[in-house]
């Protein structure tokens, strides 16, 4: 009998793996088709024979939530699979991210752009948020682009949902750079503003073409945070300084926004400062920065299939492949410098006395 | 605007785990009439003229069994693990949506709820390491569990996020405190309709209703006057109120906890008639696993083959990486 075994068997005959492009510890990444229409897949194998707790977090959350979410700003999970002691994930073919188009020189963004980027990112963070799901790992590398020019929303290996108010919840999350200063004072409790702020710091490198907030370590991240947008006063963010992990980075003055962004709008540079507002409470919603009038002045945003491309698309990184955290490829060397080591916990259990970190990395020295 | 559907209409619970009693009656029942089939073939390989001894366990025995385990779900989360209530319900959904897809004579309800639990800490994210696990758990070993998770995986068709009544009670809860005349003993009325929510669990509520129909029935079996004011607010119909006596009924009728005299007599005769190809030492089972592992073997040695080949023929460093990443081609070595 066994019908789940028999359907999971069918599911696996749609799709034909053609090539693999990645292989690390944990996941196997193939460029696949689907058998009856030719459509190009990516399928991603975690190998959860290697983990001592079975299924391993980031592929739960990962298959929890994209059986959840469809938006077109959304990676699309079409299908899901076991074979033998490997989970597979059948993802939509993606062949670039918004961190390669930034790191080409050879592109130049025009104001429009930018704005048509921002308007995908937040929509698809909206309805994430809609959904009472935090992603938690929101990143130029995590937004992938399409044939088409669609951005989307990927890697949820880090996201859960926060429909509990007063869940405690880890601050170990998002990488480093993208991350709010509340989660680098030790905040457990928190909500979509830790987004919000990765979102901003997105907005900033679209315009900059560089990270803005680029700390060393996250002692020296706070420093960097203070020291391009001021140390925070007790009015503007009350209570910070009662938060569990808080010291006192130094006194900053805040800098003006225009000195940096000299090219921006002052729309642009009123909704910047709002994605960058410290009080996580104050700070502005998905939606609310969606119908702020940046999005609603000129220059329209562009069509995405008019956005800029990346003329390496498909060399160092030719799938949506969420592991390449921390990868050392030559050709990304720029990214090696990176912090981006974080570490995929198992944690926020009250109870597991040993609880099991586990780093995600793809190794394409192979390659 | 075009009309945006809800949230939960948008969920995997709405999509594909709704049915009437109907369908879920003649899902049992091809279910159990299917593992009886295949089981009493297994017999006959076995041990010719065996099967027509056997008494196997009927569609209704088998709801029995896994309620029974349903029903000791809470006092291992609560107790034992000092879970939350969604992790709890969570594992009891995943319990019973297996048993829509699988027979208990194929996998018996005990492991089948412990990984339920198991895996439920997991997409809630509370997970508990195993070794933790087995040490609060007695005479269970590892593969007991892990070997479980992808049978259940797939029996959910990997579809982890559930949605639970006493979320949208406790949404009830909240707002009902903005009406007017608000009981005195509203928190007695709200962990009364608690308890109700959980003796749903051990019925098919939750497969024909949706959660928040089933928290408005909670709340309208323990205090009439409070739901019936709380619809009237929200514009509630009349066409509702009959389905929330229908959820009363349901939980009325199955959500006790069955005879355990009864269920230990199931269970002793289940020991009789378990599909021996799931039994591990039984003949048929140790074939099968030759068999499958002979197959792997033969992919093994076709694989190496083709990978010998492969070297032989081309160059052993690959081709230029710098020319691979300029040109736009995908990276060589496959």
């Amino acid at each position: 009998m066994d019908t789940s075994v028999k359907a999971n068997e069918e599911r696996e005959k749609k799709w034909a793996k053609i090539a693999k492009v990645g292989e690390g510890t944990y996941a196997v990444v193939y460029k696949a088709k689907e058998i009856t229409t030719g459509r190009q897949v990516a399928i991603k194998k975690i190998k959860i024979g290697q983990f001592k707790d079975g299924l391993d977090m980031s592929a739960i959350r990962e298959v929890t939530y994209l059986r959840e979410l469809h938006h077109p700003n959304v990676i699309e999970l079409l299908d899901v699979f076991s074979h033998k002691t490997n989970l597979n994930l059948v993802l939509e073919f993606l062949d670039a991210d918004l961190e390669l188009l930034i790191k080409d020189r050879s592109n130049v963004f025009l104001p429009a752009d930018i704005k048509s980027w921002m308007a995908m990112t937040l929509r698809g963070l909206e309805f994430c948020h809609r959904n009472w799901i935090l992603h938690r790992d929101l990143k130029p590398n995590n937004l992938l682009i399409a044939s088409d020019g669609q951005l989307k929303l990927a890697d949820f290996g880090l996201a859960r949902d926060f429909s509990d108010p007063g869940a405690r919840m880890t601050c170990q999350i998002i990488t480093r750079w993208y991350r709010p200063a509340e989660l680098l004072f030790g905040c457990r409790y928190y909500s979509s503003a830790v987004d919000i702020w990765s979102v901003g710091c997105i907005f900033a490198e679209l315009m900059l073409r560089t990270p803005y907030l680029p700390g060393e370590s996250d002692m020296d991240q706070v420093k960097t945070i203070f020291r391009a947008i001021g140390t925070p006063t007790e009015e503007e963010w009350p209570g910070h300084t009662k938060l569990p992990d808080y010291f006192a980075a130094g006194q900053f003055p805040r800098q003006p926004f225009r000195d940096l962004f000299t090219a921006a709008s002052a729309d642009a540079l009123n909704l910047l400062a709002k994605f960058f507002i410290y009080d996580p409470r104050k700070r502005i919603s998905a939606k609310e920065a969606l119908n702020h009038p940046y999005f609603f002045a000129l220059p329209y945003p562009t069509h995405p299939s008019k956005l800029p491309k990346s003329a390496n698309q498909l060399a160092p990184r030719p799938l949506p492949l969420e592991e390449l955290d921390g990868n050392t490829n030559g050709a990304l060397s720029a990214k090696a410098a990176e912090p981006n080591k974080l570490k995929r916990k198992s944690a926020e259990a009250p109870d597991g006395p040993d609880r099991r970190v586990v780093s995600r990395r793809l190794d394409f020295t192979a390659v | 605007m075009v009309h945006e559907k809800s949230l939960y209409e948008a969920s995997s619970q709405y999509r594909h785990w709704r049915f009437s009693p109907a369908q879920l009656k003649t899902t049992r029942e091809k279910l159990n009439a299917g593992a009886i089939q295949v089981i009493s073939a297994a017999f006959e390989t076995e041990n010719p003229g065996s099967s027509s001894t056997v008494q196997f366990v009927t569609q209704q025995e088998e709801l029995s069994l896994v309620k029974l385990y349903a029903s000791k779900l809470p006092q291992l989360c609560f107790s034992s693990f000092k879970l939350p209530e969604h992790v709890c319900a969570t594992a009891v959904t995943y319990l019973k949506r297996f048993y829509l897809r699988n027979s208990v004579m194929d996998w018996h309800p005990k492991n089948v709820m412990l990984t339920s639990l198991f895996m439920a800490a997991k997409t809630n994210n509370t997970p508990i390491s195993i070794d933790y696990f087995l040490s609060i758990i007695p005479k269970t070993v590892q593969s007991d569990i892990l070997e479980l998770e992808f049978p259940i995986a797939q029996s959910l068709d990997f579809e982890f996020a559930i949605w639970h009544p006493h979320r949208a009670l406790w949404g009830i809860y909240l707002d009902v405190q903005v009406l007017e005349d608000v009981p005195m003993d509203l928190d007695r009325i709200y962990s009364e309709a608690v308890k109700l929510i959980r003796d749903s669990w051990l019925t098919d509520a939750e497969f024909i209703y949706t959660p928040s129909q089933i928290a408005l029935a909670a709340l309208h079996a323990v205090s009439p006057p409070l739901a019936l004011q709380w619809m009237r607010s929200k514009g509630g119909s009349e066409q509702l109120q009959a389905i929330l006596l229908q959820i009363q009924k349901i939980i009325k009728e199955e959500g006790t906890v069955p005879d355990v005299e009864e269920v230990r007599d199931i269970d002793r005769r289940l020991r009789t008639c378990r599909n021996p190809a799931k039994v591990a030492g039984s003949a048929i089972y140790q074939q099968k696993k030759a068999e499958e592992e002979r197959i792997a073997d033969e992919k093994r040695k076709l694989k190496a083959a083709a990978a010998k080949k492969a070297f032989e023929e081309a160059d052993p460093f690959g081709a230029d990486l710098r020319r691979e990443s300029s040109n736009g081609s995908t990276p060589p070595g496959k």
